[in-house]
């Protein structure tokens, strides 16, 4: 008899709880914080995966079988995010763009095709890096939410509103102890990083890649190893899905320093929450200056 | 009966399509060529053209067109409507013409396969560009703790009505310049043979699984079956991927088709109880973001007439930048019948160069 009201108390724990499913691990740690104990929260890409490119499996199509809401970055990033959802058969999930309130960097402007590379044409989808950005993610988490599940309202935006404060407050830190960041140049592998650069004050020289999803060819390699030499660059800053050779290349014909940045939650080991991931690069980018940041 | 009913079911959403979102348009083009043509005729060289779209949020339509490069008309491979959300029960369905649920490699495009061409053996059951029919087929996942699909497809034309004639052909001359013609001339019989091919109905099953080891190390099996007009074919197929970072993988795939075949196979009387086996085994090693390397072993057997091929061969990939241009190379042993169980071997190197525009890509990693 004990038995079975466990069972069934958990059961009725397991079905009160909205399942909510993400693209990318950093809207899953934005919805496990303002969903607390009231949802399940399962992202598809892991966070040192490329979102650009995530391989469909059969598998992610199950875990979005019973979803309630499903939030995707949008923009185009994650594409293969539509795949996944008319594969899960899931006919009753919500489906919400976090990107909608989004201030949109980098929109083109005109004619776009193939030969500028894999061009994002609705802008620069990589606004989690900003942690403004992170505020507005959690305002629509909250706000579905609280449609979805009005029983719990409060408590979400009583998690919304503790959220904002604690990023608040984390933000303004970050601005006074990494002033020293400010207008330093940099090199980055892929442009994932305008949002996050402009936030922090940093100065975006160059890319590795010629153009966006580009792999590097030797005469971009080489006229980078140029522009560090004439211009004093100190640092390359690449994504920890791409490969050491390309930085190492240069690093081992320059002075120039060379590191991996989380571009999402779980990219690198100490970026292990979505507040962590800005003091795990920022204090990243510190060290390869040799800036103080106390 | 059918075909009208999928193609009044294909023209209401297309015509509806044309209220929302534009479709996506995708252009592949290939160019093959192998060093036994004295002439280096492009062979199956062609652009495919595909059109892709959302007809309304739960019902997506394809459709791919294929154009070989000579005189034969465009070639219409698929025009299927999709629907995956939205019907009761979590029921899939699929309408239109389009290639059936059976076994693994049926489904895939041939631009996919990093070994070129289709495998021989493969070849002699599905037919040279493998088995497309017109029909409506169902899927459903089973209530399983990993994915597990169940799908069953009706078509209004069976697997025989598959131009075997073009295959044959390419066995005895290899002259594909009398092969297109050859093509030409057996849209004429299909016309004539409409009769015959509307009796062979066929049904498809197919119960696939996939298993998500780990976070690199993915699994899928599959077991699949056909009934046709007297015709039964039954299969397996397994296929591993090893995974561990954006541009390494390692991919064991491997497929065994049984056909039972009635009394006569490619014009030829073969014993009632006579089977037809093909398989094929591949290994593929993406090794970086350009290059792959593979081996592929292409095996068919008639049993009681104890007649047998395999032929073996190794492919190379080179894809520099991304998915959007692959140069493929394959050398591989190919047997062509003399006479009666008289298989003469030889070496063949084939290129293929392969291109895209838009989003369907010759290349998945
Ligand atoms: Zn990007």
């Amino acid at each position: 008899m004990r038995t079975l009201i466990i069972i069934m108390s958990m059961i009725s724990f397991l079905f009160g709880k909205v399942r909510i499913v993400t693209s990318t691990t950093d809207i899953a740690d934005i919805a496990k914080i303002i969903g607390g104990d009231h949802v399940t929260v399962t992202s598809i890409a892991r966070g040192n995966q490329d979102p650009h490119y995530v391989e469909i499996l059969p598998s992610y199509m199950l875990k979005v079988r019973k979803a309630d809401i499903y939030f995707m970055v949008g923009m185009e990033l994650d594409l293969w995010a539509q795949q996944i959802i008319d594969g899960s058969r899931n006919r009753k999930v919500l489906i919400v763009d976090c990107s909608v309130g989004i201030n949109k960097m980098e929109v083109p402007t005109g004619q776009i095709d193939a030969s500028m590379g894999d061009i994002h044409r609705f802008g620069n989808p990589h606004y989690w890096l900003d942690p403004e950005n992170g505020k507005l993610i959690a305002r629509m988490v909250a706000e579905k939410l609280i449609n979805h599940d009005s029983k719990n309202a409060d408590q979400y935006q009583a998690n919304l509103t503790q959220f904002e404060k604690d990023l608040d407050s984390a933000i303004s830190i970050w601005t006074k102890r990494f002033s020293n960041l400010k207008d330093k140049d940099i090199i980055f592998y892929h442009n994932s990083w305008p949002y996050f650069s402009k936030r922090f004050g940093l100065k975006t020289v160059d890319f590795l890649e010629p153009k966006p999803m580009i792999t590097p060819s030797p005469s971009k390699l080489n006229q980078v190893i140029q522009k560090i030499k004439s211009d004093g660059i100190e640092v390359i800053a690449s994504e920890s899905y791409f490969s050491d050779r390309a930085p190492k290349f240069i690093a081992s014909k320059t002075k120039v320093k060379t590191v991996k940045l989380a571009q999402s939650v779980g990219a690198i080991e100490s970026a292990d929450s979505y507040i962590n991931l800005f003091e795990t690069n920022l204090t990243i980018l510190a060290k390869a200056y040799g800036v103080s940041y106390d | 009966m059918l075909k009208k009913l999928v193609g009044g079911i294909l023209f209401t959403t297309f015509t509806f399509s044309q209220t929302t979102v534009n479709p996506q348009f995708s252009v592949i083009g290939d160019l093959v060529m192998d060093h036994l043509h004295k002439d280096p005729s492009l062979l199956t060289s062609g652009i495919e053209i595909a059109v892709q779209g959302y007809v309304n949020p739960f019902a997506r339509a394809d459709i791919y067109l294929h154009k070989h490069n000579d005189d034969s008309p465009i070639e219409l491979e698929e025009a299927v409507m999709t629907i995956e959300r939205g019907l009761p029960f979590g029921l899939g369905l699929r309408a239109g013409k389009f290639r059936p649920d059976l076994g693994k490699i049926n489904q895939s495009h041939a631009h996919l396969f990093p070994f070129i061409e289709v495998p021989a053996g493969m070849a002699k059951i599905l037919g040279e560009e493998f088995w497309s029919a017109t029909g409506v087929e169902t899927n459903v996942f089973l209530p399983l703790p990993w994915y597990s699909n169940f799908s069953l497809g009706y078509f209004d034309s069976g697997i025989s009505s598959h131009d075997y004639s073009d295959y044959e052909k390419d066995e005895d001359d290899h002259d594909h310049e009398n092969d297109h013609k050859d093509k030409d001339d057996h849209n004429h019989d299909d016309e004539k043979d409409h009769g015959r091919e509307k009796q062979t109905n066929a049904f498809s099953i197919r119960w696939s699984h996939f298993f998500e080891l780990n976070n690199v190390n993915h699994l899928e099996l599959g077991l699949s079956g056909y009934s046709g007009k007297a015709e039964q074919i039954l299969g397996a197929d397994f296929k591993y991927k090893w995974r561990p970072n954006k541009y390494r993988s390692l991919t064991l795939q491997a497929e065994v088709l049984q056909h039972s075949l009635e009394d006569e196979y490619m014009e030829k009387a073969v014993h009632p109880d006579e089977k037809l086996t093909v398989a094929y085994a591949m290994v593929n090693f993406q090794f970086n973001k350009a290059y792959n390397f593979g081996v592929l072993i292409d095996y068919w057997s008639l049993g009681l007439a104890d007649d047998e091929g395999m032929n073996p061969s190794i492919f190379f990939g080179f894809s520099p930048v991304e998915e959007s241009a692959v140069l493929r190379l394959k050398i591989g042993q190919l047997e062509r019948e003399n006479d009666e169980k008289n298989h003469k071997k030889y070496l063949k190197t084939t290129i293929q160069i392969i291109w895209s525009l838009g989003p369907h890509k010759p290349h998945r990693y």
